[in-house]
């Protein structure tokens, strides 16, 4: 497996195949006598706006604590959670409890739900 | 047989995508200011169109991934980035564009200025992706759109010299008024190539639940829609030729091109246009909502569906509410839907090469398309594409500015 | 590095909207002439609605009236600038006029001023031909 080719910016999706969010870096563990290996997967956030520029990542950061869900730490899953590396990846989790889709969380909450006609969040476990 | 109804995908993808405000208003500038001569360049466009959008929806049906999924995953999130950037601006021009079209059409309709349609237009537009499902857009945006058909009455009954129409098939150069004639060209080109289009019908595709059986009817859909808008688009600039060009009227403004088929159907021909108008500004402002909004939700991996009620993807539909109630702002304020159009364009063509180098890569990635990549044909037809694209993105800005 | 350059094209079309040349200004003046003639045209074999009709003819008035103080200030060489501004301000006329009658839905009366527009139209025509062979 190429971590960069095949894992890196696909779509990850929950156990119970809901999206939450694309890949946006690795975390390896570099020991000084084991090879190096992927611990977490990380998502989102300032970790995605790095990789373009530091600036952007620090403004991305400011904005989110002014705005939306406030989260400090960045998301991250372990590696042992990921079930499969297909053409997306399957991860042994729950969606709503990493954290990933606080913001759809949030945004439904604060302001589509608040528009009539947009059903309610709540039912998506059916 | 349920496969022949998706062309319903097709029509209102050409319909939304190819024939809207943009491109009858650059047909009708190009057959009053050049009669047939610029045909080939509504030609070439759909071409080029019939093969990008049979690639987008051969990637979709095949890999279950939109041409948007496909580039980030490929081309990694800085890439990604410039073209988010860059397509934002310009579908947000165009978007304007758009709703300004449906709102200048209800302006020679009843003689309100648009002004004063454009915060109704938006809300009416958002209130039909709030509540309707994607079934719903793509078949009655497809049918209303037929009532563009009527340009092609117009333009056959005012009897054209069908030998010019098909020497303007064959690209020539203008013999005066060159920079004039080359921004034109590009602006066709750049109202065709929309890469809007190309994300709707590939997302379009995953909506309607394509699979590989779907590949030989992806063909025709394609093949089938462009030419609808392409046809449309050249019996507009065949119109213009020969109700405007004779009386020396150059179209910059709406209440222009609202004349267009009055000589050739004096009963119908005024309410006809502003209806064919209404209706194709209507799916193309339908069709880039949305794709704004698909294109965000497949960049960033959140839950999309046109289907869904909008609390279940909230950002999605989060997306498409702000941009649809942003794009009424200058409208509101009387800025001419007609220059954004202009500006809208060749910023289209300017961008291009960053939506369509892609393609090449994409349509050739065993990982996502298997047997069915890219032969030896249409690769070097999306490498002509592509050039094609950089001298766009070279030559529209100079142009804009000498012949604009 | 791209990122500037996406920023630099917004400000290159700002720099595009430039002032058009005195001969540009002379097509357009042609245009819209012949467009408040083929609106007039229209509404008198009763294809157009009459507000449509009034706004169309109001904004080629509006129009040529702007491009005729643009004409004054920076006329085009090799045409009568005297002729030309008599022509467009005499035209400018008839189609407030022309508005007026719509409403009033005198057709007869419409019909003559629009004959006469025509012949206004025909004298900027050969200012233009005429600037047009000089060159």
């Amino acid at each position: 497996m190429k971590l960069v080719r095949d894992v890196l910016d696909k779509k990850l999706c929950d156990r119970e195949g809901c999206p939450m969010g694309r890949v946006s870096g690795l975390v390896m563990h570099v020991g000084e006598h084991s090879q190096p290996r992927v611990t977490h997967i990380q998502i989102g956030g300032t970790t995605l706006w790095m990789r373009i520029h530091p600036a952007l990542a620090k403004l991305a950061d400011t904005l989110s604590g002014v705005w939306g869900p406030k989260r400090k730490a960045p998301i991250r899953i372990p590696w042992s959670r990921v079930e499969s590396v297909g053409r997306d990846i399957k991860l042994d989790v729950d969606a709503k409890e990493t954290g990933a889709i606080d913001w759809e969380v949030w945004l439904a909450k604060h302001i589509i739900e608040r528009i009539p006609g947009a059903g309610s969040e709540e039912e998506k476990k059916k | 047989m349920k496969k022949i109804l998706e062309l319903a995908l097709g029509l209102i993808t050409s319909v939304g995508g190819f024939l809207e405000i943009g491109s009858v208003t650059t047909a009708m500038q190009a057959g009053a200011s050049f009669g047939y001569q610029l045909l080939w360049a509504i030609l070439l466009g759909t071409v080029c169109l019939v093969f990008l959008v049979e690639m987008s929806g051969r990637l979709s049906a095949v890999s279950k991934h939109t041409i948007v999924d496909a580039t980030r995953e490929r081309f990694g999130f800085p890439f990604f980035f410039f073209v988010a950037v860059a397509m934002t601006i310009v579908s947000f021009l165009v978007l304007v564009a758009e709703l300004g079209g449906i709102g200048l059409s209800l302006q020679v309709l009843t003689g309100i200025g648009f002004p004063w349609w454009a915060v109704f237009v938006s809300v009416a537009v958002w209130l039909l992706m709030w509540k309707g499902s994607f079934s719903l857009i793509e078949n009655g945006a497809s049918l209303l759109g037929l009532v563009t058909l009527s340009f092609v009455v117009a333009a056959v009954k005012m009897h054209p010299d069908w030998g010019s129409v098909a020497h303007g098939l064959l690209p020539t150069l203008a013999s005066d008024n060159k920079a004039k004639y080359g921004f034109v060209a590009v602006s066709i080109l750049g109202a065709s190539i929309s890469p809007y289009l190309m994300y709707f019908y590939s997302s379009g595709t995953i909506e309607d639940k394509w699979d590989e059986s779907y590949i030989p009817m992806n063909r025709i859909i394609a093949g089938v829609g462009m030419s609808f808008g392409g046809i449309l688009s050249m019996a507009v600039l065949v119109a213009a030729v020969l109700a405007l060009q004779p009386r020396g009227i150059d179209v910059q403004k709406f209440e222009q091109a609202a004349l267009l088929m009055t000589p050739a159907l004096p009963k119908w021909g005024f309410v006809l246009f502003a209806f064919a108008m209404l209706f194709a500004c209507l799916g193309a402002a339908l069709e880039i909502s949305l794709s704004i909004a698909y294109f965000f939700a497949q960049g960033f991996g959140w839950s999309w569906s046109e289907d869904l009620s909008p609390s279940k993807d909230a950002r999605f539909c989060f997306v498409y509410t702000l941009i649809i109630l942003l794009a009424a702002i200058p409208l509101v304020f009387g800025v001419d839907p007609i220059k954004v159009t202009t500006m809208s364009m060749a910023l289209t063509a300017a961008t291009l090469p960053l939506p369509i180098v892609p393609f090449l890569f994409l349509m050739n990635d065993p990982i996502y398309l298997g047997e069915h990549r890219n032969g030896w044909f249409s690769n070097s037809v999306v490498t002509i594409i592509i050039l094609i694209s950089f001298v766009l993105a070279i030559i529209s800005i100079p142009l804009q500015i000498v012949g604009g | 590095m791209q990122l500037k350059a996406l920023l630099a094209i917004p400000v290159l079309f700002l720099w595009a909207c430039k002032q058009p040349t005195p001969a540009e200004q002379l097509d357009s003046a042609l245009s819209w002439l012949a467009t408040a003639g083929m609106a007039g045209d229209a509404w008198l074999r009763h294809t157009t609605p009459d507000r449509y009709t009034r706004e169309t003819l109001e904004l080629s008035r509006k129009t040529l009236e702007q491009i005729r103080g643009d004409l004054l200030k920076a006329p085009p060489s090799k045409v009568d600038a005297a002729s030309l501004d008599g022509a467009l301000t005499r035209s400018r006329r008839r189609i407030a006029q022309m508005a007026k009658l719509v409403e009033a839905k005198d057709s007869p009366a419409f019909a003559t001023q629009l004959d006469s527009l025509r012949s206004d139209e025909k004298i900027v025509k050969q200012l233009d031909d005429s600037a047009n062979a000089g060159q």
